[in-house]
């Protein structure tokens, strides 16, 4: 039975090769002639995934699915074993790296400039049509004048508002859309924040600590500031400063100031579970990860109140709320309640597998990773890690959470990390940036630098030619 | 005067070496000249004189020796120096599976092959020696020694070059070909886009005149050198100055419980550095432990580790520093005070010198005399201390920096051009530049020490 389910999926990629169905992979035979369709018999793959579904299980999942749909075939899945963060440059060459990784867009396609990551035929793939395109973008490059995919997206990683429904006070949807109030616009969140603190000095309304670009960059693109220009893809052009990007400053600022200096360093990044747990902080945003963590530390403070492990637990899960982030208010103050609002754009990754230019067993590699991508197999992901997917057709049968994240990847309201290898610069300056416009509210009256929109301007420019400099001084 | 010893000493050494090198050559050429025919023949191909005098094993050996060197350079070897040269000339594609030239790994086995090249020279010059001593043994009409009675003679009078041959072939594999292949790289572009697949070029000093042309980068250095200076030596007087304070006191007979006391450092000691740095960034972060005491007495919240905060962040670096190596010196100054001899202290104290004299010339003299070579060791690695800004402090560009934040050191510089930003060649020239300054500072405190000027004093 398995035999034929193996040659039937066999057959199908051979079909679908030799339809010749994209123009895509004309001409380029040479890159794909490898992916002759013939399964390597014997083959061992060594699989680098991400250290959260090693943890949770999902890999060995994975991994045994693989092993038995293939057992006659004597291909062998295993983990690679590796540092997550290995790094396939100084590895693969010699034959040491993975031959599947699962990454961050991001950390991927750093690889292609040294060809160390292999074009996919990803058409061939089931996934193909299902997944956005908008995700498969994130993976493609143009390398000598033809644009090539060098990944399959499988989930989107992206900030969130995380809040405790039993915290909330009454009454607190008036319109009645699901939405708490105070999470319609950052104006409201805003408000509602400095009430809180003005009620009890110890608890404080939303917290994040705000010198984390990835998270604290959305309220530049918000208003049409970027991090490089034709999506990402030309280096020269660095686009922090554009459009009206300073309003995104001052409302960095403005947030600032209705926490407490924990805002300025990564205090609340690392206190933000049992904070949230505790009631302390009301609010935060961060990725659809790390929910576990939070249930955890909420767990343990209910069960502090009597409950028992199962109801605590259970509590928990129904009482801790992830949502799409607010709105902003496009005139760039905090303290318009009433003024028009536009979308917030945040800073998202794909996550998702390549494949090692290095691997001696692309064909089984490439099966691999249709496996990995299957229906089944993402579907199980999103169960065991709570990713929200890129596929459309799990999406739509998925959460509102995981319907609204897809949703705003196609709308393009996430904006997509650079793939290309200037990235790697961006981070520690605008960092520094984000952490001078966080601790300006804590610096006495005449210190404070970024009182004026002027001064923001300034600022932003100078940042963006730092980096321009970081990139371009030593080539 | 004085102040040029170094200079001279310097200029005297190389002088002196490259006399070595002319009567080398000279000595050569007359051992060539008054040889006898059948030596002559081992000045042309190894072990021909040995057999011909009828040394037959020693003779095959050096035969060998010189075919296999012959065959290596012949096969690959070669290959490898011309490598060393061209850096490679075709490019890989992985896609294509086509395996191109790697210049890093052309490189490294490049310098190889000039190591080889350096014992085939060795390994000639013992040649000719070995074939003069026999001429000489000929002449004078002295029986020559066997095989095995030469062969016994390096478990024996040789012994010394038996012990100390895997030692040096060690040392050269494991630290002289790094260090080589290190300042190789300060002279490529090796880095930034060009990294294996792609080929890597010599590019010269052109590395050297990024570092000294390119706005930014020289003001940063020198900010970062004064800087840099000022910490070495602030961090290791300020270590030396608490490890000798804690080993006296723990040294009073006074003390109750010396064994509990000194375990204490002991725990820091053994704790490691970056768990430690860890530990103090989290106590020193806006919402970490001290600020929440500070917090809950009614202050407000001091950023220790903040953006403006320049010199407290300084300072709790060489404190936290302190807190890092004073077991260290603390231990090594315990060792020395049990060495002390009673005697002296007793005779001063008849003599009626008071403690603090007794510190002054008995104990810091003595102390200072055997830790020199430490303190130097310590200066250098305080100099190079990557670990304690790099935790405390990390990720931070500053405004009139490039690429480096006002606490950064010299190699916490470096760490964020080369590894962070992979210009490996920049990487490579300023760190040859840093060694120049610390080799420089080492090598006058050293030579102007009692350490080393009065070495067998206290022996």
């Amino acid at each position: 039975m398995k035999r034929t389910a193996a040659a039937l999926f066999l057959g199908a990629i051979l079909a679908l090769a030799s339809c010749g169905s994209t123009g895509d992979e004309e001409g380029q035979g040479g890159v794909y002639a490898k992916f002759d369709g013939k399964l390597e018999r014997g083959a061992v793959l060594r699989i680098l995934e991400n250290d959260t579904a090693v943890k949770q299980g999902y890999l060995k999942e994975l991994l045994d699915g693989f092993n038995e749909k293939y057992k006659e075939y004597g291909i062998l899945a295993v983990d690679a074993n590796m540092d997550e963060y290995s790094d396939l440059e100084n590895d693969g060459p010699y034959g040491y790296g993975p031959d599947i990784l699962y990454q961050a867009n991001d950390s991927l396609m750093k690889y292609v400039y040294g060809k160390h990551i292999t074009p996919i035929p990803a058409e061939r793939l089931e996934c193909y049509s299902q997944v956005d395109q908008n995700a498969w973008e994130a993976y493609r490059s143009t390398v000598g004048g033809t644009t090539y995919t060098f990944g399959v997206p499988i989930n989107i990683q992206t900030s969130l508002m995380y809040y405790r429904e039993d915290l909330l006070p009454e009454d607190s949807d008036k319109n009645g859309n699901g939405t708490p109030d105070m999470f319609e616009n950052w104006s409201e969140l805003y408000r509602y924040s400095k009430q809180i603190h003005e009620e009890n000095p110890s608890k404080f309304g939303y917290m994040k600590s705000l010198d984390d670009f990835y998270f604290a960059s959305g309220y530049l693109f918000s208003y049409g500031g970027y991090i490089f220009g034709e999506n990402g893809k030309d280096p020269s052009d660095i686009g922090l400063d554009k459009g009206e990007a300073y309003k995104g400053a001052k409302v960095l600022r403005q947030l600032a100031s209705i926490m407490n200096e924990s805002c300025i360093d990564n205090s609340i990044t690392l206190n933000q579970y049992s904070k949230l747990a505790k009631g302390e902080y009301f609010a935060t945003m961060t990725t659809p990860d790390v929910r576990s963590l939070f249930l955890d530390e909420m767990s343990i403070e209910y069960q502090k109140g009597g409950l028992t492990k199962e109801e605590a637990g259970k509590k928990a899960e129904e009482n801790l709320k992830q949502i799409p982030v607010p709105k902003l208010p496009k005139s760039g103050d905090l303290n318009d309640v009433s003024g028009e609002m536009v979308s917030m754009k945040t800073m998202g990754g794909i996550n998702g597998y390549a494949m090692s230019s290095y691997t001696q067993y692309p064909n089984a590699a490439l099966a691999f990773i249709d496996y990995a991508s299957s229906y089944e197999m993402v579907k199980r992901r999103h169960e065991i890690l709570s990713i929200a997917t890129c596929r459309a057709d799990l999406a739509s049968e998925g959460d509102d959470l995981s319907k609204t994240l897809f949703h705003q990847l196609s709308e393009s309201k996430i904006e997509i990390m650079p793939s290309i290898r200037e990235t790697a610069q961006i981070w520690t300056p605008a960092g520094t940036l984000c952490k001078d416009l966080a601790n300006d509210p804590y610096r006495a009256a005449g210190d404070q630098k970024y009182v004026t929109d002027e001064a923001i301007r300034n600022k932003l420019a100078e940042v963006c030619k730092q980096i321009h400099e970081a990139i371009y001084a030593l080539q | 005067m004085k102040r040029f010893t170094l200079f001279s000493e310097i200029g005297k050494g190389c002088k002196q070496i490259l006399s070595g090198i002319r009567d080398s050559f000279l000595e050569f050429g007359l051992r060539f000249s008054s040889s006898s025919k059948r030596a002559k023949a081992s000045f042309f191909v190894m072990g021909l004189g040995q057999i011909l005098y009828k040394q037959y094993i020693k003779g095959i050996l050096y035969l060998l020796c010189e075919i296999g060197f012959i065959l290596f350079f012949a096969l690959t070897g070669g290959n490898l120096i011309a490598g060393f040269f061209t850096l490679g000339s075709k490019e890989a594609d992985p896609w294509l599976g086509i395996k191109g030239d790697n210049s890093v790994i052309m490189m490294i086995l490049g310098i190889f092959a000039f190591l080889v090249l350096g014992l085939w020279v060795m390994a000639y010059v013992s040649n000719v020696k070995d074939i003069h001593e026999i001429n000489r043994k000929v002449d004078e009409g002295k029986e020559l020694p066997t095989f095995f009675e030469s062969v016994r003679t390096y478990l024996d009078k040789k012994f010394h070059k038996v012990t100390l041959l895997f030692p040096v072939i060690a040392v050269l594999v494991f630290n002289v070909i790094p260090i080589v292949f290190m300042i190789c790289i300060a002279f490529t572009n090796y880095g930034g886009e060009i990294v294996p697949p792609k080929l890597v070029d010599w590019t010269g000093f052109e590395s050297f005149g990024k570092v000294f042309s390119l706005g930014g980068i020289l003001p940063t250095l020198g900010k970062i050198l004064g800087w840099n200076i000022l910490w070495a030596f602030a961090s290791t007087f300020l270590n030396y100055v608490l490890g000798l304070g804690l080993a006296l006191l723990l040294n009073k007979k006074i003390v109750k419980g010396k064994a509990i006391w000194r375990s204490f450092p002991i725990l820091a000691y053994a704790i490691p550095g970056f768990i430690t740095l860890c530990g103090f960034k989290f106590m020193f972060s806006n919402g970490g432990p001290i600020n929440q005491i500070i917090v809950a007495n009614g202050g407000s919240v001091i950023q220790f580790l903040g953006l403006d905060s320049k010199w407290i962040a300084r300072l709790i670096g060489l404190l936290v520093n302190a807190w890092l190596n004073i077991p260290t010196t603390m231990l090594l100054a315990t060792g020395i005070l049990s060495n002390m001899n009673a005697s002296c202290y007793e005779a001063a104290k008849i003599d009626g010198a008071s403690p603090a004299k007794q510190f002054k010339d008995l104990t810091l003299p003595f102390v200072v005399f055997a830790t020199t070579p430490n303190l130097i060791s310590q200066f250098v690695a305080n100099f190079n201390n990557f670990g304690v800004f790099y935790f405390l402090r990390g990720g931070l560009y500053m405004e009139g920096y490039f690429n480096a934040s006002d606490t950064d050191l010299l190699i916490n510089w470096l760490y964020n051009l080369s590894i962070a930003n992979n210009y490996y060649s920049i990487g490579a020239a300023i760190s040859l530049i840093i060694f120049l300054i610390t080799g420089a500072i080492s090598l006058v405190v050293y030579v102007r020490s009692n350490a080393y000027k009065k070495e067998d004093i206290y022996r």
